[in-house]
């Protein structure tokens, strides 16, 4: 079996799943305590022709098969009905809060890596230090500390007390702005996430240190950044993308907290608004969204591993 | 005081050697933790190896020899402090720069380590391996270098397609001859083997101390030698030395210690050791267990071992002294005990006729046609078939011991978790007395509890047979619960820890304070606890050191002659079978390739695997005479 | 080996002569005072949490309010102090549901195997690789759901986390000889479980637990900062924390203070449960 057909199967298992996260994600319809209808009807008035034409929109007098059956043809083309609170296409609504969002998930992204691995990587190197300890405590603090939490204390300090940072909202056009609008949500957003990836990372990196072949290596002459980097990089690699994977599946939760504490408007505000106004086809949309992300997540994870370890790709081969 | 005398007897008795030294190490001490409180782990150690030299270093775990080869590399695991003086070649190695390591460590000294399953990076190849260690040198192009890794990788007997492969696609042999191409890449003048050859399998042991002995000598390089196995010492080193709780006990040419042992350490060491050729009355163990380094500061670390001890052993630690050409000493009384302590060795070279055979008869196992396949699914990719047995026959009467031999894989220990329902086998037929046991799911209740109780097992690792958060007491209360008719477990404990020779306050004792020795003990008790008729022993003394192994071997004897009970001896030294089976069957991947009454086999082996196994036992290996025979490299992939 | 060796018998060693741990103690203490306050937090409040004062709405700290009151003239020590009973009982709840149910499933299905241990563990393995607040937000936040039914969902949602520890942790006991030992002689498979497996895997059912305990702590929190789940009238910490932060320029404690403790009771029993976990495993020895 060559490494294409292994992934192929591996999208094939991710397609499976898919359709039935979606079918839970349509289920949260039926979920809904009020009737499928007075959900759709919104604010709308509840005369004849309304309920006729959604009605006829959702296959509401199909069986809930044959109901999630015309839901996910139109999903799968993106088309998950209109906005309950805007009347506009689902799509749309989504893609316009999208870019925030991804701005948000950007810059946290980048603390995270740039903080997170060298950190745990030198903090495992020294182990039993000062350093070290320093790092294992505020890791423990950091991964206590939810979003939502550290970004009031983050609002009161630099906001409130010191006033170096907007507290609220996405800022305006220019980078500038924007950059200091996004600074404190995306520290609220990556502080736990660092702490669990410092963790990881000092956890792998004691591992690989302490394994023969490091010593073995030492022995033979190897240079210092060579077994730096070929030896406890790559080796410590492994663990670190699994375990990041998962975070930044972690993650998705936190931009929604986060989002509403700072008031961005982001995808996460909108998943929290449109759950408080009932606006099931926007919250469905969402999910799916998210699902796909998921999804993906797993499969650069997969794919990330197969680079990293040849053991992994001999198996894929069979 | 001590280190002044013996430094310049050293330079008199080590000038015989060679004419020039390459390593000098003095008074070398290794201590864990700050330096008041530290403990001592390795003390005043000094010795000399000459260019060309190879010198080995035998001794029991925690006798200090690992360490002393990690000191002279400068690679102490983290916590542990070298002092003292190790020169090498005009280099002071103690708390050396990171300068001088660089231009030292690589060319110059070279370390191989024990393990080869965790000595290589995972994640490269063989050809990388070699390359990195490799000179860098700007004027070899890419072919060039290729054809130089293939040239290492003959050197140490392997195809140059193996520069492609990952570690994780070569067998245990491959690696560590991978490792020892890599170690020795920068042409260094010493290398140090630490243990090379204890993880692999007893064939492939053989044919890599082969190797290492034929390089070292094409090369003219120095070798430091760890072993736990004097067996192994003397088949390739030159010179001896033995360390015991990390104290230099003597150090001799490797022959003479063969015959003549300059320390009683020494001596038990080698009738210890249970010889492959013949059979022995009584094996002669080392009573007591290895001290730690920091309790026999002021003392000779042996005397409470020791059979010859007088007062003035425990008075002071006795000085290294020289004790005759090239050899010196730690044992005061040498020059009265010398000739008792070689005839000592009469004990095991005297050959003893080995018990009559029962009779084979009343068989109380039958396995007829045993056969597994084992299946494991991976979470990538295919599933892998392992078959383990295939079609195995064979029968225990009543009081008999049947050995059965063979290397990893060779489905030996399948063979055992069978008998004992911890494996069901595909097919075939396991009677017990009567009692069809092939599958222990489908026994009733009753049926099962007998099947239980007719049969136990002494695992191999006493380290993980004993349930780490429950007393000795407990444990063995445990079992003598399930039997039932107990009415003073107290004293039934007690008494059973008796019988394998451990007091009864061990009761109240956690394995974790046990030496391995004493565990295996507590294993046995718990197994005979049941009084089985049938004891299936898996590799009992494989994880021990050479001195508790015939202790235990020894208790395992008479328990067997005491009790009449059959036992079943799984093992891959052969010495071991010798001296503890009436019977033996070969095992080869799931089948057996030769069966017979022990003495028959081993002296008259008809199955070529059979005699290749005798030949790779340590002490048979001798000269450069027989090459690595290619047509059986590396069977265990 | 002999690294390994020394090392374990050093860290008995410096463990013997160890002073006492502060830390580990100091958090043992907060976790306490927090577990009084579950149950006395009522009774222990210098106010009546329900008590309303207008005159003294949203008030800085002072005049015998020690952190001020909110818009409804409430004081919020009292409010915290009442506050600890929803924050802390859910997550409690959950962890110790993840505790029985989690190392139950986890620990037959290493001994076992078999079917259904693969069933488990396919499914674990799907739910752990989902967002799982996020799933408990938009499930709770359809559905509307109460309180145990929030917990119902956390439990549910954290339940993998714990079969996946227990589970990997009891393999490696499983597969050591002594659990072999006891079948052979006899033992049946319950007993030799709870006997056997469970003592030596304590230390990650310990850890676990406390970890579970503090994401469900988080995860209640957050819900009831959204709103979602747990009823709005419940003054709970996520609850304060969210009326709070509008008020966060004339009483920064109304917000402050939950969020603080939040924070305070999560990192106590995160250091507690790593702490735990370290010392019982190098008291374990089991080499």
């Amino acid at each position: 079996m060559t490494i294409a057909l292994f992934l192929l199967r591996r999208l094939g298992g991710m397609v499976v799943l898919l359709l039935v996260l979606s079918l839970l994600v349509f289920g949260l319809l039926a979920l809904s305590p009020v009737s499928e209808l007075t959900t759709l009807l919104g604010t709308q008035p509840s005369t004849p022709e309304a309920v006729q034409a959604i009605t006829a929109e959702y296959h509401l007098n199909d069986p809930f098969l044959v109901q999630y059956w015309h839901w996910l043809v139109d999903a799968l083309h993106g088309n998950f009905g209109q906005s309950i609170q805007s009347g506009e296409p689902v799509g749309s609504v989504i893609v316009s809060h999208l870019p925030v969002t991804l701005e948000l998930a950007l810059y946290a992204g980048l603390l995270v890596l740039v903080l997170g691995v060298p950190v745990g990587m030198a903090a495992g190197i020294r182990r039993g230090r000062v350093f070290d300890r320093g790092v294992s405590g505020l890791t423990i603090v950091g991964m206590s500390a939810p979003g939502f939490s550290l970004g009031i204390l983050l609002i009161y300090v630099f906001g409130v007390a010191l006033n170096w940072f907007p507290v609220f909202g996405p800022g305006g056009d220019q980078a500038a702005d924007r950059v200091a609008h996004l600074t404190l949500p995306s520290i609220a957003l990556a502080a736990g996430l660092i702490a669990l990836i410092v963790r990881q990372t000092r956890a792998a990196t004691m591992h690989v240190m302490e394994q023969d072949y490091v010593t073995f290596a030492r022995a033979r002459g190897i240079s210092r950044p060579r077994i730096m980097v070929s030896y406890a990089l790559r080796n410590t690699g492994l663990p670190i993308v699994t375990a990041a994977g998962l975070q930044l599946i972690v993650a998705i939760s936190g931009t929604v907290l986060v989002e509403s504490v700072f008031s961005i408007p982001g995808a996460g505000q909108l998943m929290v608004q449109s759950i408080q106004s009932a606006d099931i086809p926007v919250v469905q949309g969402l999910s799916f969204f998210v699902a796909l992300l998921v999804m993906v997540v797993n499969l650069i994870v997969d794919v990330a591993v197969l680079i990293i370890d040849p053991r992994t790709r001999a198996a894929a081969r069979g | 005081m001590t280190n002044f005398t013996t430094s310049t007897q050293l330079d008199e008795t080590e000038r015989a050697v060679d004419g020039a030294t390459i390593l000098t190490v003095n008074a070398l001490r290794v201590t864990a933790g700050a330096a008041p409180g530290g403990r001592t782990l390795v003390s005043e150690v000094s010795f000399q190896l000459g260019r060309g030299e190879t010198l080995g270093v035998v001794g029991e775990s925690g006798s200090g020899k690992s360490l002393t080869a990690k000191a002279v590399v400068g690679l102490l695991p983290g916590g542990l402090r070298a002092q003292g003086s190790i020169d090498f070649a005009g280099h002071q190695l103690i708390d050396a720069t990171h300068r001088t390591w660089r231009t030292l460590r690589g060319p110059r000294i070279s370390l191989l380590l024990q393990d080869p399953f965790t000595m290589l990076n995972p994640l490269q190849t063989a050809g990388t391996h070699l390359a990195e260690s490799l000179r860098r040198d700007k004027s070899l192009d890419r072919g060039a270098r290729r054809a130089e890794i293939a040239r290492r990788l003959g050197e140490v007997g392997l195809a140059p397609e193996v520069a492609d492969q990952y570690p994780f696609q070569l067998s245990g042999g491959m690696r560590q001859r991978v490792a020892l191409a890599a170690a020795l890449a920068r042409d260094p003048e010493l290398l140090i083997a630490d243990e090379p050859t204890t993880a692999l399998d007893v064939t492939t042991q053989a044919e890599v101390l082969q190797l290492l002995k034929d390089i070292q000598r094409r090369r003219g390089m120095s070798l430091m030698l760890i072993t736990h196995d004097l067996r192994v010492a003397f088949s390739i080193c030159d010179r001896v030395q033995v360390m015991y709780a990390g104290l230099l006990m003597e150090q001799s040419p490797a022959a003479v210690l063969a015959t003549d042992p300059g320390h009683p350490y020494s001596a038990g060491l080698l009738i210890a050791d249970p010889p492959v050729t013949h059979y022995v009355a009584e094996l002669t163990a080392i009573p007591g267990s290895v001290p730690h380094a920091e309790d026999v500061v002021d003392t000779c670390a042996f005397a409470a071992r020791c059979s010859w001890v007088k007062p003035e052993c425990t008075a002071a630690k006795p000085p290294l002294v020289s004790v005759g050409p090239s050899r010196t000493s730690a044992c005061l009384r040498l020059d009265e005990i010398r000739e008792e302590l070689r005839s000592t060795l009469d004990r095991i070279d005297d050959p003893a006729p080995p018990p009559a055979l029962p009779a084979a008869d009343n068989a109380v196992v039958t396995v007829t046609e045993l056969r597994k396949t084992f299946h494991t699914r991976r979470l990538v990719g295919k599933a892998r078939h392992t078959m383990a047995l295939d079609g195995v026959n064979l029968q225990i009467a009543h009081g008999e011991s049947v050995g059965v031999v063979g290397e990893t894989g060779s489905g030996k220990t399948t063979i055992a978790r069978s008998l004992l329902g911890l494996v069901t086998p595909d097919s075939g037929q396991i009677s017990l007395d009567g009692m069809d046991v092939s599958n222990y799911r489908r026994l009733s209740r009753l049926t099962r509890r007998e099947a239980r109780r007719f049969v136990q097992m002494v695992f191999q690792d006493p380290y993980t047979s004993l349930n780490p958060s429950l007393s000795i007491g407990t444990t063995l209360r445990e079992v003598l619960s399930v039997r039932g008719d107990v009415t003073d477990p107290g004293e039934e404990v007690a008494s059973l820890l008796g019988r394998v020779g451990l007091p009864a306050s061990y009761a109240q004792r956690r394995p974790a304070t046990l030496s391995g020795g004493e565990r295996q003990r507590v294993a046995i008790a718990r197994a005979i606890a049941l009084r089985p008729r049938l004891l299936v022993c898996d590799e009992p003394v494989a994880a021990l050191d050479v001195s508790a192994q015939a202790q235990v071997l020894e208790l395992l004897r008479d328990i067997r002659r005491s009790d009449e009970l059959s036992t079943l001896f799984i093992t891959h030294d052969l010495s071991v079978v010798r001296q503890m089976t009436d019977r033996i069957i070969v095992l080869y991947h799931g089948q057996i390739v030769e069966a017979g009454d022990t003495a028959t086999v081993l002296d008259n082996p008809q199955h070529t695997y059979t005699q290749r196994l005798l030949k790779a036992a340590p002490g048979v290996l001798s000269g450069a005479d027989h090459a690595a025979d290619p047509a059986w490299g590396e069977g265990e992939a | 080996m002999i690294a390994a060796n020394v090392t374990a018998e050093l860290g008995g060693r410096r463990g013997a002569r160890r002073r006492i741990p502060v830390l580990p103690l100091l958090c043992g203490l907060v976790l306490l005072v927090v577990l009084v306050c579950v149950f006395g937090g009522t009774a222990l409040a210098p106010d009546d949490p329900t008590a309303q004062n207008p005159l003294l709405s949203v008030s800085p700290p002072g005049g015998g309010h020690l952190l001020g009151t909110d818009q409804l003239g409430h004081d919020v020590f009292s409010l915290l102090l009442a506050g600890t009973f929803p924050s802390v009982v859910g997550p409690l709840a959950v962890a110790l549901g993840c505790l029985g149910i989690g190392a139950a499933l986890g620990m037959s299905g290493a001994y076992f195997g078999g079917v259904t241990d693969t069933i488990v563990n396919r499914f674990t393995d799907l739910v752990y690789a989902l967002p799982a607040l996020l799933i408990a937000i938009v499930v709770l936040g359809v559905v509307g759901g109460g309180y145990w039914l929030t917990a119902g969902v956390l439990l549910f949602l954290s339940l993998p986390y714990e079969i996946r520890l227990c589970r990997s942790a009891a393999l490696v006991q499983v597969r050591l000889h002594y659990v072999d030992a006891a079948r052979t002689i006899g033992i049946s498979p319950a007993r030799s479980l709870f006997r056997h497996v469970l003592p030596n895997i304590m230390p990650t059912v310990i850890a676990t637990f406390l970890l579970d305990f503090v994401n469900a702590l988080i995860s209640f929190a957050a819900l009831s900062y959204l709103g979602f789940g747990v009823q709005p009238s419940s003054p709970s910490w996520g609850r304060m924390l969210s009326q709070g932060q509008s008020l966060i320029t004339q009483n920064p404690w109304l917000s402050i203070a939950p969020a603080v403790l939040i924070i305070i009771t999560g990192a106590s029993a995160t250091l507690l449960g790593d702490w735990a976990y370290e010392r019982l495993t190098a008291a374990g020895g089991t080499r």
